[in-house]
């Protein structure tokens, strides 16, 4: 139960979100002075911002279990413990990165302190997050370094794609006790690029629900996912029904550590490679290669620039 | 009980009189301290002098020198102010409800929950969540948990009077049953929604008053207050209607359509407040249980005491669930759970103790 909060909490603050709604305005400046409220705009603004721009993060950033960028957050940067928004205020950032899930009306009254924000949206597919991240890049000011993280992650997947070509697809069920992921989900997104099929979205499941353990074990999935947290397979092992399922018992349960599952950052594509590597250990080697070549990303698709390099 | 108490008023000693009058300058000194520590502390202390410059220059009095800094200025009317007579005005009128209904029905455990407002304000709540409107549209949150307690209250209303007019038991149960329904639908609207949304509701559940500015306490003030302001106003009625029914019919008293217009202002009070802040318990319980034997069970005397009580309560309440913890704000309903669970359980104690 732990586990699923400590999910439950990573994704409601990493979930980026919605239509970019407080910048990208014509005529509106990048913003300078950048504070993050959710965890996967602090994991891409570690990466593209320089230090002194960043005065303001999640404390999950500093937790390992979670984050993946812990230790690497700039001791300058303020760790917000909530959504303070007083405290924001007193850091004056000249843009503020909120989530998805952030209500409406707490995005007015940071309108009404003064404060512009960015809406992180679109997050539940690998297109959306790198869609995302070059967004949030243009917001900062930084499309090229935003660019070349989008290629990264690109080049990544494509390289996965390239060693799974032709290779059987694993049923893979997610299980968080009693939820699963469906279509239009992250987690889903994570499973088919690994090489594997989501058997939430071969039940029709859309989004992040509850499946119930009968459903769970007649889907006699291949493969069950589950998020590394403590009691998280013993809860599985431990469940009447589904420890009986054919996967279970031939020790098919693949845990993948929280930061990587979760991941909607850049860093979801080393989640792929995780699960990938476990469903199809003939093909994809247990690490990623250091360095794969990169396909050009645009900053901004609509501009048709040049695209930056790969080099960081 | 009720009748005891009113007898008690209305032969008054002059030390009865004397203890009333003090209670009332307390109160009236307790509130615009515990506002002043609310708008003072916070994450970001203010300067309690700074804040007293900038208010006084805001209402025309400027002193040199000027109060406080940009920032300052920007966390005390945007975030702090409004927040913090949100807080006095939710408190006020959750306890004015509670004195009122517990006149209404003789019963001094009666409350808002007795009408439905607060499972009506939840399953308002959560549609708002799960269709996505709260994290789209600007007081879609609070406008939709005001409908669900609006809707509960007109279906209790509605389903107690199927069958004439109904008795104070028939409407107890008719609120009970309302509310039963409403959760049931709380909790299948919440197992169906997605999991990230379903965090939002839970914040709303546990009573709070992040995020709320001048646009929520309009909303707020132009039912909380006026509601409050009429229901004090039914004083009298309130008073003839706790000597018991038969007693106030032959005193003339319409004993029905008062009940009914007690029970709509109640609702009127108590939906904004609910809808606002999410739940907030015990105020309305714990305020004029308090004040009872201090002030008397006369509800003129009772109503506005308790509406000064309740708001102190909220607002120390509210500084308490934003200042005890820097990882975390507290719920506010906690909060209130924790102080007026132990009140109450010591009182009813008490009370069991003297019988």
């Amino acid at each position: 139960m732990r586990g699923r909060d400590r999910l439950f909490r990573r994704a409601v603050i990493g979930f980026a979100l919605v239509p970019v709604l407080g910048f990208g305005a014509p005529g509106q400046a990048p913003g300078q002075r950048v504070a993050s409220l959710n965890l996967t705009a602090d994991e891409i603004l570690v990466e593209i911002l320089p230090p002194g721009r960043l005065v303001g993060v999640t404390r999950w950033a500093d937790d390992a279990s979670m984050s993946n960028v812990a230790g690497r957050v700039p001791a300058g940067a303020f760790r917000f413990p909530k959504a303070d928004l007083e405290k924001l205020v007193s850091l004056a950032p000249d843009l503020v990165v909120v989530s998805e899930y952030t209500d409406a009306d707490f995005l007015r009254l940071l309108e009404r302190s003064g404060l512009r924000h960015h809406r992180m949206a679109g997050l539940d597919s690998l297109a959306g997050q790198r869609q995302a991240l070059l967004d949030l890049g243009r917001a900062v000011g930084e499309p090229d370094a935003a660019a070349r993280l989008a290629a990264r992650q690109e080049a990544l997947l494509a390289e996965l794609a390239r060693r799974l070509e032709g290779a059987p697809r694993p049923r893979v069920l997610y299980w968080a006790n009693p939820h699963t992921a469906g279509a239009r989900t992250a987690i889903g997104s994570l499973i088919e690029a690994a090489g594997g099929e989501n058997v939430g979205r071969s039940l029709g499941i859309e989004g992040i629900l509850p499946l119930g353990s009968e459903r769970a074990f007649v889907a006699d999935p291949d493969v069950v996912l589950l998020g590394r947290w403590p009691g998280a397979r013993a809860a599985l092992e431990g469940e009447p029904l589904l420890s009986k399922l054919r996967a279970v018992r031939e020790g098919r349960v693949v845990e993948m550590p929280t930061g990587l599952l979760v991941a909607l950052s850049h860093h979801a594509a080393r989640g792929c490679w995780y699960l990938a590597a476990r469903l199809h250990p003939d093909r994809v080697p247990p690490e990623p290669p250091e360095a794969v070549p990169t396909r050009s990303v645009s900053p901004d698709p609509s501009a048709k620039t040049p695209a930056p390099s790969s080099r960081r | 009980m009720s009748t005891a108490a009113a007898e008690d008023d209305l032969s008054p000693t002059g030390d009865a009189a004397r203890r009333r009058r003090l209670v009332f300058v307390v109160l009236a000194l307790a509130l615009p301290a515990a506002l002043a520590l609310g708008v003072s502390l916070g994450s970001v202390s203010l300067p309690p002098l700074g804040v007293a410059g900038s208010l006084l220059a805001a209402a025309g009095v400027p002193l040199e020198p000027a109060g406080l800094d940009a920032t300052g200025e920007t966390i005390l009317w945007s975030v702090r102010l409004p927040r913090v007579l949100l807080a006095a005005l939710v408190g006020g009128g959750l306890a004015v409800v509670g004195a009122a209904l517990q006149s209404l029905f003789r019963n001094p455990m009666a409350d808002a929950g007795l009408l439905g407002v607060g499972p009506g304000a939840a399953l308002g709540a959560v549609v708002a969540v799960s269709l996505g409107w709260a994290h789209e549209v600007f007081l879609a949150l609070p406008l939709s948990a005001f409908a669900g307690a609006m809707t509960a209250v007109v279906t209790v209303y509605l389903l107690a009077h199927a069958g004439g007019r109904p008795s104070l038991h028939g409407l107890l149960l008719t609120g009970l049953a309302v509310s039963s329904l409403a959760a049931a639908g709380t909790s299948m609207l919440l197992v169906a929604t997605e999991e990230f949304r379903v965090r939002t509701v839970l914040f709303w559940l546990a009573g709070g008053l992040e995020g709320r500015g001048w646009e929520h306490l309009r909303l707020g003030a132009a039912f909380i207050l006026t509601g409050s302001a009429l229901l004090t106003a039914l004083a009298r009625p309130l008073d003839v209607l706790s000597l018991g029914e038969e007693e106030a019919a032959a005193l003339s008293l319409p004993v029905h359509a008062t009940r009914m217009g007690i029970f709509t202002l109640a609702s009127l009070v108590a939906g904004p407040a609910t809808a606002l802040a999410g739940s907030v318990p015990f105020v309305g319980l714990v305020a004029p249980h308090a004040l009872r034997p201090l002030v008397g069970g006369l509800a003129r005397r009772l109503l506005p005491a308790s509406f000064l009580a309740g708001a102190v309560l909220v607002v120390v309440a509210d500084l308490a669930a934003r200042t005890v913890s820097e990882r975390m704000d507290l719920p506010l309903g906690s909060v209130t759970a924790f102080v007026g669970a132990p009140y109450f359980l010591l009182a009813l104690r008490a009370h069991e103790g003297r019988r």
